[in-house]
């Protein structure tokens, strides 16, 4: 799951302070005006739940990539600096980029040609041994696996990995395997306090390294989840040792993966080297094709998109891990012949909605006329068209296990610009013609185009419509706060993993209500509490996948919290001597384990 | 000299100190920078935790005195004793303030020397040449020029000029090389930097230049010096430039101080990682130790090169008595 500040949140906020997140465009073959922007059948092995694999599965190397060769450096041009290097507190999608290249956790995700996803043994030998109906996991660490320095990963280092997060100063990263360990909100942290830096460790009732090679998760509720969490950028090897430096390991990190850090400059550069300690025979995922990447900062979309347009010199070797095609230059690269076949795209975590402060906007008739009155089509429009985004039906994202093609109960695919007339009707069925609304947005370009858009559209269904803007950068923030004083405002949300699980309990669960909480529109509905609660408690993945799509047409048609307004795309280009190219679907980006500097 | 220069040190410091305080205090009306640094569990107690990590749970005047003496005397902090002058450390990455702006400063005094280079080369060049040649095609071309060109922002010619010479492949793009290590691509790396900036300045020190001189050249003295016979050069460059120095000097001054506490708008337009580009992006993170660095290094710079300027004077027109 995760809203603003969470990883993916992060990549919603850096979008909007660019003013937009539209994107998308075609994987390979030129585009002259044919609409080659990526539809839901694209995102149909998205919407999957990724199975667990083998011990088979998780055995390196990675199977070779065509036609690679070795050698060269990858010039990488991004918009934002990393502002963390410890793993601990990675969330946002730029710096889970560079962790697939410098970091390693118990588990990660195998991508195939074909796009299937597996979810496999990084450094553990399989995705998890569980046990007790989902209360224990066992996890057996690889041989040859090693830190930069050459020291073995143990089942210590993976014990103090888990146990560090529970330390005062990491406060950015994922909570779930601590809050599933030892409690929920941020109570997990008086279970140790300190982390493990004064000595106390967790009880081995709760997590036991009965030897070196060995890990066993024990938790109070099946938690059928876990090998996914663990993929999480966040739960990275951290050495038990004195290399871990506290505070200080956010600008000295260990690294696991094939690559290094040789240099960081914040705001300014960084060089990745080869990390010779890293075995390939030990890494199912991964490759180590460049020499290195050269990272630069401080590269705005438009720069990037038209540097690699151009694919001049040293451009030709480049790419963005995060970088995203300008959407207002989406048309110019699509039509571009060359720029036009070096694009890679894909269906983005995230789903745009509409929330509505349920605190305020009791009557179900005023949401529901809200919704319908909701102009999409539009929205989409100025988030980039097709290859920025989709019109949403529902709030599950193509990308999510449960999502439903077609699902459109408020008719917005066959009405994509509003039923105003059907807006006005319940408006005037709840006595509420003309009520104020007071509509909150974020002050950046796109969301105040949007702003136009919405109000008008409001306006014409017959409500009195108080736009009010609001700072991008606390955006969030303010829309978090219980009593925020606005009627209805946009969020972005994308899940952690293709699991609704990271989708309903953070959004819609009324138990989470308190300042700062994601449950933005503020949904108080005790069948929708009970559910979560039951639904976690299965083991079978299918009938939990069913289950999450029963309570999503819950909420969607007898609470309506949120309009749905739009799905996400991802575009970006990449230089003509990069070879290996793919979209990795996890990541969201494209794939930065396969590639290669071709000569 | 000397008490001048005294009276002036000591009144910067001043100046410093309540710059700094009037900015440290004024900065906690803007937002609270844990919002940006909470994660998913943005809850009551996530904050609190994250203000007590960054020292911001204290009062604000004991924040303040902690960040004053810092500077005088260094300061310990949990990720280590940091030496005066010590600014603390970003609240967005942790990276000492010092040492950033150090990192910073070359690429800053890069873009500064080799801008001021070419606008008073080209502008105070074009400007006597237009002074000198008052009332003729030429003066009328180069006042002409120097209109149009002063109305031309960076932002615009920047995105104009990379479009024609770096994304076609004539050039490579702008960027910051050590002058120590590769001193021909650290001027190639920053030839369209300079010259974009200068721009404006150029266009407005030929303005200036011109109008001083012509201003100078109706002079008594510069006239007494014409009917004694001089040679017309002679008395140009001789009596009427030195006169003619004084404002412009005064300008250079100002525009100096601010091009080394920052080009802003020329960084962010050519992705240069300098001072400019550093308070932006603190600003943008709401990172109060940055913040605060950044402000006083660039308010010292301008004070420094104001009494620079104010010593200079003295030196250019023996008619001034610094006292």
């Amino acid at each position: 799951m995760n809203a603003l500040s969470t990883r993916r949140a992060g990549a919603v906020i850096a979008a909007l302070a660019a003013g937009s997140l539209a994107l998308t465009g075609c994987s390979s073959g030129g585009g002259t005006g044919k609409d080659k922007s990526q539809t839901d059948k694209d995102a149909a092995g998205q919407a999957k739940v990724v199975p667990l694999g083998t011990s088979d599965q998780s055995k390196g190397p990675a199977a070779p990539v065509a036609g690679a060769q070795t050698g060269g450096t990858i010039t990488v041009y991004q918009r934002d600096s990393f502002n963390h290097l410890d793993p601990a507190q990675m969330y946002v999608s730029d710096m889970r980029q560079l962790a697939k290249l410098i970091f390693r956790g118990l588990t990660t995700y195998k991508q195939d040609d074909k796009g299937n996803q597996t979810l496999v043994g990084d450094l553990a030998t399989d995705a998890g041994q569980m046990s007790d109906g989902g209360k224990t996991w066992k996890y057996t660490l690889k041989d040859g696996i090693k830190f930069e320095d050459g020291k073995p990963i143990t089942s210590k280092d993976i014990r103090h990995t888990i146990e560090r997060q529970y330390a005062s100063f990491i406060t950015e990263g994922p909570t779930y395997v601590q809050q599933w360990l030892s409690g929920a909100g941020t109570t997990y942290r008086k279970a140790l306090p300190d982390g493990p830096y004064k000595g106390d460790h967790l009880p081995k009732s709760v997590l036991d390294t009965p030897d070196d090679k060995t890990i066993v998760f024990h938790f109070k509720d099946p938690q059928t989840q876990l090998p996914y969490a663990l993929a999480e950028a966040g739960y990275s090897a951290v050495p038990d040792s004195d290399k871990d430096t506290k505070d200080k390991y956010d600008v000295a990190p260990v690294c696991a993966g094939p690559y290094k850090i040789a240099d960081f400059k914040s705001g300014k550069s960084m060089q990745l080297v080869r990390n010779t300690n890293w075995d390939p025979k030990t890494d199912p995922v991964r490759q180590q094709y460049p020499d290195g990447f050269s990272i630069s900062f401080n590269h705005q979309y438009s720069d990037y998109t038209k540097r690699l347009m151009a694919d001049q010199g040293g451009d030709k070797t480049a790419i963005g891990f995060s970088n995203l095609v300008e959407p207002s230059l989406t048309r110019q690269v699509l039509t571009d012949a060359s720029a036009s076949k070096r694009l890679v795209q894909g269906y983005a975590v995230y789903v745009w909605q509409m929330n509505m402060n349920m605190d305020r906007i009791k009557d179900k008739r005023i949401r529901d006329a809200i919704t319908y009155a909701m102009p999409n089509a539009q929205i989409v429009r100025i988030n980039g068209g097709s290859y920025g985004g989709e019109n949403a039906g529902g709030l599950f994202s193509p990308t999510v296990a449960g999502y439903e093609k077609g699902y459109d109960p408020y008719g917005k695919l066959k009405k994509p610009n509003g039923d105003p007339e059907k807006a006005k009707q319940l408006l005037k069925e709840a006595g509420k013609t003309g009520m104020k609304l007071v509509y909150a947005y974020a002050n950046t370009e796109i969301r105040q185009q949007e702003a136009v858009a919405i109000a008008d559209a409001l306006g014409k269904a017959g409500f009195n419509v108080q736009k009010k803007e609001v700072d991008a950068a606390s955006w969030y923030q303010q829309m978090g706060k219980v009593d925020n004083g606005f009627d209805i405002y946009m969020t972005g949300w994308g899940q952690d993993w293709a699991d609704a699980s990271t989708v309903i309990p953070p959004s819609y669960d009324g138990r989470t209500i308190q300042d700062g909480s994601s449950n933005y529109s503020h949904v108080r509905d005790q069948h929708i509490s009970d559910e979560i609660d039951k639904i976690k408690q299965m083991t079978d993945a299918k009938k939990q996948t069913e289950a999450w799509q029963q309570l999503h047409h819950y909420i969607v048609e007898k609470v309506d919290p949120a309009s749905p307004i739009y799905y996400t795309k991802v575009l970006q280009l990449y230089g003509s001597k990069i070879g290996g190219i793919r979209y990795n679907i996890e990541a969201g980006y494209l794939d930065v384990n396969t590639l290669f500097v071709k000569k | 000299m000397l008490p001048f220069l005294l009276r002036r040190t000591f009144g910067a410091i001043i100046t410093l100190v309540l710059l700094s305080a009037f900015t440290f205090f004024i900065f906690f009306s803007v937002g609270d920078p844990a919002t940006l640094a909470c994660g998913k569990n943005c809850t009551a107690d996530n904050i609190a935790l994250i203000h007590q990590n960054l020292g911001l749970d204290q009062p604000v005047p004991v924040q303040y005195w902690h960040f004053l003496v810092g500077i005088f005397a260094g300061r310990d902090f949990t990720l280590g004793h940091c030496s005066a002058p010590c600014f603390g450390y970003s609240f967005a990455t942790k990276q000492d303030v010092w040492s950033t702006m150090i990192d910073r400063l070359p690429t800053t005094a890069s873009l500064a020397i080799g801008g001021a280079v070419a606008f008073l080369v080209i502008g105070l060049g074009a400007g006597l040449l237009a002074a000198w040649k008052r009332g003729t095609l030429l003066d009328k071309t180069v006042t002409g020029a120097s209109m149009v060109l002063s109305s031309v922002q960076i932002y615009i010619l920047g995105p104009i000029v990379l479009g024609i010479f770096v994304y076609s492949g004539i050039m490579a793009a702008p960027k910051y090389v050590n002058l120590t290590s590769n001193p021909a691509s650290w001027f190639m790396g920053l030839l369209i930097p300079w010259l974009v900036m200068s721009t404006i300045f150029t266009a407005q020190y030929t303005r200036m230049a011109r109008s001083t001189m012509i201003e100078q050249l109706q002079e008594e003295h510069v006239r007494t010096a014409k009917a004694k016979g001089m040679p017309a050069r002679y008395v140009f460059l001789r009596y009427a430039w030195r006169g003619s120095l004084i404002p412009i000097v005064t300008i250079l001054g100002i525009d100096l101080s601010s091009l080394f506490g920052g080009a802003m708008i020329t960084e962010y337009t050519f992705q240069l990682a300098g001072l400019g580009r550093l308070a932006i992006d603190s600003v943008k993170t709401l990172d109060l130790p940055m913040v605060m660095g950044v402000l006083i290094f660039s308010a010292a710079l301008i004070l420094v090169f104001n009494i620079i300027v104010d010593a200079t004077y003295a030196f250019i027109d023996p008619r001034v008595r610094l006292s």
